[in-house]
């Protein structure tokens, strides 16, 4: 029984895993079809909490599949679920970053560098204004991303330094916010 | 496990797979999401200098591209380039394996706290730096793009795209990336003849 459900995981996670060009979050919509209508394994309020967990969790978001690994069959559910998202993308990653550094000076290679470079700085511009949009921002989140973006531009202030000065600002306008109350 | 082993055939600061493993947990725990990559490009490109600008950004666009989770593609990338396979392997799994445990741990917390207003209040706001992380990098990465018409144009069409009309993205970068390569690669042989 369990054996099965696990097998399903696998079954469900490693295709998709394979199939999340430009990243994790383009498989979401169908990894909720799967979870949700095709295998019942969630329902549509528990996807929503899940994935909103999973967006604000330290660590890459496409590790949503650990909760509903979980939620399937407990601690080896969300290990086999971890492995079946990561593992075909990584071995194909592997192959290819190692072509790639062997290569350095095909002219393919050139190209491909040359001709990739301006797609992904156009999906990463893309990717912000989706999040910004998706988070309802309102002009709070507007100035923390143009403060943090300023700072980072302008100094060498370090990622954790950055993370937890934002943290202490939101706990205090928190704070500050309920006394006004 | 020893810091000081030489590094392999590359002419790469030699970095031990502790220091490699230590970086890479920090950065799979305490930066989130979207902001993860550029997370990646300040540690290891601008403060330990591991990378130079041109290699991390070519691993950057493979990392995209490819499928799998941008951050974990990137670090396997950075892991190979620096230690070879086992340098690839220490890289990915000080990124998953800390953040598998954070996020069980976070589930479960969030099963008893969740209804907090202050949690959604403060991940709200680091949401918000990880956006303003991913501008950060889009702007320096844009930087070094090459000058010319087309390079402009590919970029703020996939932009625009993807990000403003909401196009799905996997057929947009199915259309997009051959296309671009094809002109690239007539773009620099022209340039070579």
């Amino acid at each position: 029984m369990t054996f099965g459900r696990l097998l399903t995981l696998i079954l469900v996670f490693a295709p998709l895993s394979m199939m999340s060009f430009g990243g994790g979050q383009s498989t979401i919509p169908e990894m909720q079809r799967q979870t949700v209508s095709v295998h019942g394994w969630l329902s549509d309020e528990e996807f929503a909490d899940v994935y909103a967990i999973a967006r604000a969790a330290p660590g890459p978001s496409t590790l949503i599949v650990a909760l509903i690994g979980w939620q399937v069959a407990g601690f080896a559910g969300a290990v086999v679920a971890t492995l079946a998202i990561f593992v075909p993308s990584s071995l194909f990653m592997y192959w290819a970053a190692a072509w790639w550094l062997r290569n350095e000076l095909s002219p393919l290679r050139r190209a491909i560098e040359r001709g990739v470079a301006p797609i992904a700085v156009g999906l990463v511009f893309a990717g912000a204004v989706i999040v910004l949009r998706a988070a309802n921002a309102g002009p709070l989140t507007l100035a923390t991303t143009a403060a943090v973006c300023v700072l980072q531009s302008t100094t060498r202030i370090s990622t954790y330094a950055t993370v937890g000065a934002v943290a202490a600002a939101y706990l205090i306008l928190f704070a500050l916010y309920q006394q006004s109350v | 496990m020893p810091d000081e082993i030489p590094p392999a055939e590359h002419a790469r600061p030699a970095v031990g797979l502790g220091r490699l493993w230590g970086t890479f947990v920090r950065i799979g725990t305490v930066t989130f999401g979207g902001g993860m990559l550029s997370w990646v490009h300040r540690e290891v490109v601008e403060r330990l200098g591991w990378l130079d600008e041109k290699s991390f950004l070519s691993g950057l666009t493979v990392a995209q591209v490819l499928p799998g989770a941008n951050p974990v593609n990137l670090a396997l990338y950075v892991g190979l380039q620096l230690r070879g396979a086992v340098g690839a392997a220490v890289a990915v799994f000080g990124m998953i394996v800390p953040a598998f445990c954070a996020m069980l741990c976070l589930g479960f917390l969030y099963r008893s706290y969740g209804r907090f207003a202050i949690v959604h209040f403060v991940l709200a706001g680091l949401a918000a730096a990880g956006v303003g992380a991913t501008l950060t990098m889009g702007i320096r990465v844009a930087r070094r793009l090459p000058r010319d018409f087309v390079t402009a144009v590919i970029a703020v069409a996939v932009f625009v795209v993807v990000g403003v009309l909401r196009w799905p993205m996997v057929p947009v970068v199915a259309v997009a990336v051959p296309l671009s390569v094809a002109l690239a690669f007539v773009t620099e042989r022209r340039g070579s003849s």
